[in-house]
């Protein structure tokens, strides 16, 4: 008896002692719409993720045999399939969730900070959520609609001067479309420049009517706020209505697609950019030889380096940093641990894919970096240098519609 | 078989008048009623809070519409907008300090005054001409919700609900929400069967059937339709309460937009037309059939059963949806409530053929 007890107290000891430290599968909820409204972008934004992911479970970035697993469902863009899709892929274990999709977000977002859960609104959703300290579970982590129409506007500082100029704004009448307003509105007080906005009915197929009001009011530069099948035709109307291309700026939702379906007089549109476009890249590269070349992509090859699949690689190449950093702290990785290892990210820039971010506590936009872009017939071609504009009047408005939440709002 | 109804037949009022007139549907509607009830102890919080509730509380938004659209026979394609005016109207009620309970009613009674006036309006003209004025109506309420942000806050602001409590229970467990949900889905069922056999639900099947021969036996149109727009909007207007303060516990202008009103009336002519079982049947197959179907295509994916990219992935659930839809009004246009009813029917006087309706 005390020999079978001694035998199996030792088996025990060396068992325990033996056996490595269990490999952990991190499991990303990536709950987005690929039917309804977003369809524009989820599907090469979708394949840019996975195929990182793939690309970081291949080359083992989370050490210790750690790897990645992508919950891919459709929402279809409803609150009602975004909802179930989230409680049920917390309950396969999920950490952290991107919706891409504004009105899901908003469903979502009380509950996922009530569970603890890290959601991820790059590039899109609410402004505001760039503050931790109101919303401690969200991380824009890139440049938010409010720094990316900052920095346009900068770039028109640039080129042409902001004094007693004319801007148009012609958005889609829709929140998103409304975006822009607040920091125009300041950005016009302090440097001089008179804006006015031209909505057009949701979805955008039928611009002619404001494009002919833009046409009388006589603007110096012309802000395009809208997405999908809408902006070729923005850019279409708006040069049949006598603007030079070179006038065109545009938010972030503009890619090689648009630019094909308006054809060669696209040359010179400019655009927002968050993360490089192109293959030429360190992380795209290495995605084409040991993820695609092997069979392993989740897409068509073809969209390997276009605009939205490198802000799908980049939204996950920062996701896995936080993972890697949060995994510091110990195994497993939770969602507290996840938000703690966001909020120690310092510099990174996907080996030069995005612009450095730095999350903190406070920021979760990552300093809301940028730059624009500019279409050269083929390609998108940068026109300045990663950087953040007018960060402390972005701030400022941040901290003001994050109270109004706070409040209630 | 178990409805052992073969050959029988009402001889007094007293069974005449039961709302469940076989004992096996009486049976049956008390078992589901127990299970309903019992549902928070039966089913896990992700079944409860991503099922049932949304299911309950859109078959009571489809209920609302039915009587409108399925007795009255008058279109409604901005129903939604009914509710967002509910949901907003009782969330700042709430805030303003008005009690719960009183704030439901409340901001159903101005869901029903709008819907009113707009249904007042609308109602000089029938048909597709009526589709367009409610779109007409949908797209207004859209236009103030987005653009005045004394009522949403703002285009890209979200409304919290406060914690409330309804008679003295507080309204913070997953359960209690479910509960208010399902018991305000009994009111509007027994409401709606009741209805159905008053003198206004007999004048609101007339003006469906035909508005002038009703109006030559007696039935004022006019006053019996715009009667029926304002109960119908009260009732709407309370579901988008409901719906506010026991299911997204927060509002936003994209919650209510125009699909949801599509999706509405989907509900009502999938479940079928004027009944209550259709408008539970539609409700949970046009919300949850979507969810069900991306469930088990994606789980067969994972399996390697579906080697297709995941752009395709996603739209095959849809497709097979869409297919759904046509196979079932193909097999039996008046909806799901009818395949039920031929069922029923058909066990009614098993072994036999026949059975009177």
């Amino acid at each position: 008896m005390t020999f079978l007890r001694k035998l199996a107290l030792t088996t025990a000891l060396v068992a325990g002692l033996s056996a490595p430290v269990a490999a952990e599968d991190i499991k990303f909820g990536l709950l987005q719409d690929f039917t309804a409204v977003y369809t524009f972008v989820t599907g090469q934004y979708n394949q840019g993720q996975q195929d990182y992911l793939a690309l970081a479970n291949a080359e083992g970035t989370l050490g210790e045999g750690n790897t990645v697993t992508a919950i891919v469902r459709d929402t279809g863009n409803q609150p009602q399939r975004g909802i179930e899709a989230y409680n049920r892929a917390k309950e396969e274990g999920a950490v952290l969730f991107d919706f891409l999709s504004t009105p899901v977000s908003a469903a979502i977002l009380d509950q996922a900070q009530a569970d603890k859960n890290v959601v991820i609104t790059p590039a899109h959703g609410r402004g505001d959520a760039s503050d931790g300290t109101v919303f401690p579970y969200v991380f824009p982590m890139m440049a938010t609609y409010w720094a990316q129409a900052a920095n346009l506007i900068e770039h028109m500082k640039n080129t042409g001067g902001l004094q007693g100029k004319k801007i148009a704004i012609v958005h889609i009448d829709s929140p998103f479309g409304r975006e822009p307003g607040p920091i125009l509105e300041a950005l016009s007080k302090q440097e001089g420049f008179e804006f006015q906005a031209f909505p057009y009915a949701s979805p955008g197929n039928e611009q002619s009517a404001a494009w002919s009001e833009v046409r009388r009011y006589r603007p110096d530069y012309v802000l395009i706020w809208g997405a999908g099948g809408g902006q070729a035709v923005s850019v279409k109307t708006a040069i049949q209505n006598g603007i030079a291309p070179e006038q065109i700026h545009s938010v972030i939702w503009l890619a090689e697609t648009d630019a094909a379906n308006v054809g060669p007089q696209m040359k010179g549109v400019k655009r927002f950019e968050a993360t490089a476009a192109g293959a030429d890249h360190p992380i795209i590269q290495r995605i084409q030889e040991k993820v695609i070349d092997t069979g392993k992509g989740s897409g068509e090859a073809a969209n390997v380096g276009t605009s939205y699949y490198n802000l799908g690689v980049a939204t996950m190449a920062v996701a896995v940093e936080a993972a890697r950093l949060g995994l510091e702290g110990g195994q497993p990785l939770t969602g507290e641990t996840l938000k703690a290892g966001f909020e120690k990210i310092a510099g990174y820039d996907a080996e030069g894919l995005m612009p450095p971010v730095t999350i903190t506590a406070e920021d979760h936009q990552g300093g809301g970096a940028g730059r624009v872009s500019e279409w050269d017939g083929e390609k998108w071609v940068p026109v300045s240098d990663w950087h953040a504009a007018y960060p402390d009047l972005i701030r400022q408005v941040i901290e003001k519609s994050a109270a109004d939440y706070k409040a209630g709002h | 078989m178990f409805y052992r109804l073969s050959g029988t037949y009402h001889t007094s009022y007293e069974s005449d008048r039961r709302l469940w007139k076989v004992p096996a549907d009486r049976w049956l509607v008390a078992v589901i009623l127990v299970l309903a009830v019992l549902a928070p102890f039966l089913v896990s919080p992700l079944y409860l809070g991503s099922y049932v509730l949304p299911w309950v509380i859109w078959s009571a938004a489809a209920l609302s519409l039915t009587l409108l659209m399925g007795m009255a026979g008058q279109l409604h394609f901005g129903f939604a907008a009914v509710m967002a005016i509910g949901a907003y109207a009782s969330i700042h009620l709430v805030r303003a300090g008005v009690p719960f309970e009183l704030a439901l009613l409340l901001s159903g009674l101005i869901a029903a005054v709008i819907g009113a006036v707009f249904g007042g309006a609308a109602l000089r003209v029938k048909g597709l001409y009526l589709v367009m004025a409610t779109l007409a109506m949908q797209y207004l309420v859209d236009w103030v919700v987005v653009n005045v942000p004394a009522i949403s806050g703002g285009a890209h602001a979200t409304l919290r609900t406060p914690a409330v409590t309804f008679l003295f229970l507080p309204l913070d467990s997953l359960a209690s929400r479910y509960w208010l949900a399902l018991g305000w889905a009994a009111v509007l069922t027994v409401f709606f069967m009741n209805v159905k056999r008053s003198s206004f639900g007999r004048a609101l099947v007339a003006i469906r059937d035909k508005d002038f021969a009703a109006a030559v036996i007696g039935v004022d149109p006019f006053r019996t339709k715009l009667v029926a727009f304002f109960t119908s909007s009260f009732m709407g207007g309370v579901s988008g309460a409901i719906l506010a303060f026991c299911f997204y516990r927060a509002v936003t202008p994209e919650q209510f937009g125009f699909n949801v009103s599509i999706q509405l009336v989907a509900m009502v002519l999938v479940g079928g037309l004027g009944s209550v079982i259709g408008a539970y049947l539609g409700a949970g197959f046009v919300l949850l059939a979507p969810i069900f179907l991306t469930n088990i295509i994606s789980g067969l994916a994972a399996s390697g059963w579906v080697p297709v990219s995941q752009n395709f992935l996603s739209h095959l659930p849809l497709m097979i949806y869409g297919a759904m839809i046509i196979g079932f009004l193909l097999l039996e246009p008046l909806g799901l409530a009818k395949i039920y009813d031929n069922i029923r029917k058909y066990f009614l006087v098993w072994p036999f053929r026949h059975a009177r309706s």
